[in-house]
């Protein structure tokens, strides 16, 4: 009985965090025994630089997801963000710092712009962000007319690109801002307003919360979040691509579906988007390692997608029939039933 | 008598709840019977093994004769089971007519356009002459009711099941549906199994009744050998209290709220009102008569729905919910699921959503006095599990309600405006949410309460408002607030009943 003691804390473990958890586990076990190079530091560290890119604007993303949204422009942000920076240090000579200020306040206005479309004119996420993906790239092929920027200056790159203690900064970075999405999302009233925006958007506009400014804020910690990774992208590969960004939008929508995320909204986690980046890395990793050619990647890639989500539904079931009958010994009720009676 | 079903020694487990054990009782043809039991006494679990989506662990059924083991829902409705849910599960972009026919095979649909015929005579006797082009996402909800019931009886060479089917429906509709199911009944031969919280429906529609309590029958009798008292008792269990309440309206006291010229754009025409610390107003009228519109332009819910508000004496300015929160307006509204609850989140933030700052500190929130404060006010209203951390999908019917409600009560406003406070909600979680709200009138709050129940209105409220077609009507006071007049003035009809 849980009237003895006020008992305020949960203890019990999500199903759906385990699965993740398993699977990356899975992963790494069956390619450290296909292949012993798998489990090596170097090959672990470039693993775990390759997920950084993904698991940045999944973060971002994942805030949109939670909210029932979807923003398909976060690719076009990185290229678009990353064009601009490189641009401005190579061409105008600014100093890095202030280039990568610009780069980031770009990201969040772009951000920022998809998200007053989506409030103010009630249009669709999937339809403005298709429109606005279209124009970012646009105007990232205008600022470059289509050549990419090289001669990045050395301190960017050793900035974004280079090792602390022998660790990549970059995954650095993606541990810190993991922490501060997963503080802002669970331990923050503004995270509790994307919560309850995802669960139902009604519901929390009659409970006094700011639905179209959480939602404009979401957008734009994607936009930032795209534009971080865009910037990075530019150290790793020492130039800016043009349309450097847009193969992550897909793999970064799949890290977080990966990680539980619900495209119906209400629910996703920070965790299980940065394990989603992690998996999806570790397979292009491992298949490159067992000599595998790349294209079988992307079919890999897929199956897993879809194995994710349907492993992550058998999790919600098994979450269902172990619930305890009750906590504090009275009459709960299966989920389906009676639910209207 | 000729047995058309009969439920023999039916078990069902889900788990850690037993929600049917050992349930035997038998159906004849042309018998109506009622299913009463609160919320979770397996009253649901018992349709579904009717209905074949749920398999029974133990037990059988037999319909018309044959006994079924393995029971699936296409072997239910070739038994000519029929089952209509209380949301009747039709689809908004179809026509009614595309409804009616929704799933029949070309050869079905010629063999059933006699009784598909005959829904239309029952839609238009039941008080809701639709038309077969109508699309359905224009119906109200008591139409789609109306709707799904009709459908169920056309199809249904046996059996039929009603799933509370009147539950937005006002009464004078009601009584009409009554009589077209108890027609069907007895010319068709079909078995009813009707399922309801309403004590009135009972009595009137069912020839007999079975109650269930904590999934086990414990009352199965001819109506007219029991009474209302009776089975409420046999369904809760315990003596049940009749509520009434002692006026708590404060003499001479100025207003708590006034509103003026409030106007929706789904027709309400503006409409001012008054409401006196510790009074409890009751909105009566049809569905679809402009209530809810009335409080949504109170809180300024829908784009362009506005009113001009005075808290305390004070003129307020309003644009959105958010600004009638902070005014000190405390808007309970009607669908649970899709305004009230965020049921995947857990049942403390869904409390704690009204609080804007209340329970955090630099924008971070303290978790503890959450749900510390969530525990507190759900205790009151009786929540059962009492596990704030649940999520609020986990939660039977009227405990969500009850989420509902703590989530309003427990901040301090200067009014309460409650939208049908306890539709759905069984006899004894009813009386917890009377008890909330008569406790805030006991406060000096002001209260306003939407109801189609006009037992409720009469039981809280020191006074009623009548609406009709987006206008008030027709105001009564305390003590001449009685159903028959109620009725009258929702319909429109004078004393004389013209």
């Amino acid at each position: 009985m849980s009237s003895t003691k006020i008992s305020t804390r949960r203890r019990t473990v999500n199903p759906q965090a385990v699965g993740v958890v398993a699977a990356t586990v899975l992963i790494f076990v069956v390619f450290s025994v296909l292949s012993p190079a798998f489990l090596g530091l170097d090959n672990l560290r470039d693993l775990a630089i390759s997920a950084c890119v993904n698991a940045i604007i999944g973060l971002g993303l994942t805030f949109v997801i939670i909210t029932g949204g979807i923003d398909l422009s976060v690719g076009s942000t990185a290229s678009f963000v990353g064009v601009v920076s490189a641009t401005l240090m190579v061409k105008a000579d600014m100093p890095s710092i202030p280039a990568i200020a610009v780069g980031l306040v770009i990201g969040c206005l772009c951000g920022a712009l998809n998200g007053i479309l989506i409030t103010r004119l009630r249009l669709q996420p999937f339809i403005v962000t298709l429109g606005t993906m279209s124009v970012y790239q646009g105007l990232a092929y205008v600022v470059t007319n289509g050549v990419p920027v090289y001669n990045i200056p050395a301190d960017f790159t050793t900035m974004l690109n280079g090792y602390v203690g022998g660790v990549p900064v970059m995954v650095i970075i993606v541990l810190v801002l993991g922490v501060l999405a997963w503080a802002l999302l669970r331990r923050t009233l503004f995270g509790e307003n994307v919560l309850a925006t995802g669960g139902s958007d009604e519901t929390a506009w009659l409970s006094g919360v700011r639905v179209a400014r959480v939602k404009v804020l979401v957008y734009m910690i994607a936009g930032g979040c795209a534009a971080l990774a865009g910037l990075i992208l530019v150290a790793r590969i020492d130039a800016a691509q043009t349309d450097g960004g847009s193969p992550y939008l897909l793999t970064a929508i799949a890290s977080a579906v990966i990680g539980g995320a619900n495209l119906m909204g209400g629910e996703g986690r920070i965790s299980g988007t940065l394990l989603g980046a992690l998996i999806l890395a570790a397979l292009t990793n491992g298949l490159v390692l067992l000599n595998v050619p790349s294209f079988y990647e992307q079919i890999v890639t897929g199956v897993v997608v879809v194995l994710a989500v349907s492993l992550d539904r058998s999790a919600g079931y098994l979450r269902f029939l172990r619930r305890p009958p009750s906590r504090s010994g009275s009459d709960a009720q299966p989920v389906e039933q009676e639910a209207t009676a | 008598m000729n047995t058309l079903l009969e439920f023999h020694g039916v078990a069902k487990a889900f788990p850690g709840v037993r929600a049917l054990e050992d349930v035997t009782f038998r159906l004849d043809a042309g018998e109506v019977c009622a299913l009463a039991g609160e919320n979770g006494a397996g009253k649901s679990t018992l349709l579904g093994i009717l209905g074949g989506s749920h398999a029974p662990d133990a037990g059988s059924l037999t319909i018309a004769g044959s006994r079924r083991t393995v029971h699936t829902p296409r072997q239910a409705l070739a038994d000519g089971v029929q089952i209509a849910q209380q949301e009747p599960a039709v689809v908004p972009l179809l026509t009614v007519d595309q409804n009616l026919q929704l799933g029949l095979s070309r050869a079905e649909r010629r063999e059933l356009a006699p009784r598909t015929g005959r829904a239309y005579e029952d839609l238009r006797a039941m008080g809701f002459p639709l038309a077969p082009d109508a699309k359905v996402i224009e119906l109200s909800p008591a139409e789609r009711q109306a709707l799904g019931v009709v459908r169920a009886l056309a199809r249904a060479t046996r059996v039929v099941a009603l799933d509370e089917p009147t539950t937005s429906m006002v009464e004078s509709n009601v009584d009409r549906v009554l009589e077209c199911i108890r027609k069907a009944a007895v010319e068709r031969s079909l078995g009813v199994l009707y399922v309801s919280h309403r004590m009135r429906e009972v009595m009137t529609v069912a020839d007999s009744v079975v109650v269930l309590r904590d999934g086990a029958v414990n009352l199965r009798s001819a109506i007219d050998q029991t009474d209302e008292h009776t089975i409420v008792e046999r369904m809760v269990g315990r003596q049940i209290l009749q509520f009434s309440r002692e006026s708590s309206v404060r003499p001479g006291a100025s207003p708590v709220m006034r509103v003026r010229d409030a106007v929706h754009p789904r027709g309400n025409r503006p409409i001012s009102l008054e409401v006196a610390p510790g009074e409890v107003l009751g909105i009566a009228g049809l569905v679809g008569s402009g209530r809810t519109e009335l409080l949504r332009s109170i809180v300024h819910a829908d784009d362009g729905a506005r009113s001009t508000v005075e808290i305390e004496g004070r003129p307020v300015h309003l644009r959105n919910p958010r600004d009638a929160r902070s005014a000190g307006i405390a808007f309970v509204p009607e669908d649970r699921k899709k305004q009230g609850l965020v049921l995947g989140a857990p049942t403390y933030l869904n409390v704690v959503m009204t609080a804007g700052g209340e329970f955090s500190r630099l924008g971070f929130v303290r978790r503890r006095s959450e749900r510390l404060a969530a525990r507190a006010v759900t205790e009151r209203l009786a929540l059962s599990p009492r596990d704030v951390t649940l999520a609020a999908r986990q939660f039977s019917g009227g405990n969500q309600q009850k989420v509902v409600v703590a989530k309003w009560v427990w901040r301090d406003s200067a009014v309460y405006l409650f939208d049908e406070p306890t539709k759905g909600v069984d006899v004894g979680g009813k009386v917890e949410i009377y008890q909330a709200i008569d406790r805030l009138a006991a406060d000096g709050k002001g209260v306003v309460v939407v109801s189609s129940e006009l037992p409720e209105l009469i039981a809280l409220c020191d006074r009623v408002l009548v609406m009709r077609e987006g206008a008030v009507v027709a105001e009564h006071v305390k003590d001449s607030i009685n159903e028959e007049d109620l009725v009258r003035s929702a319909m429109g009809l004078t004393k004389d009943g013209k």
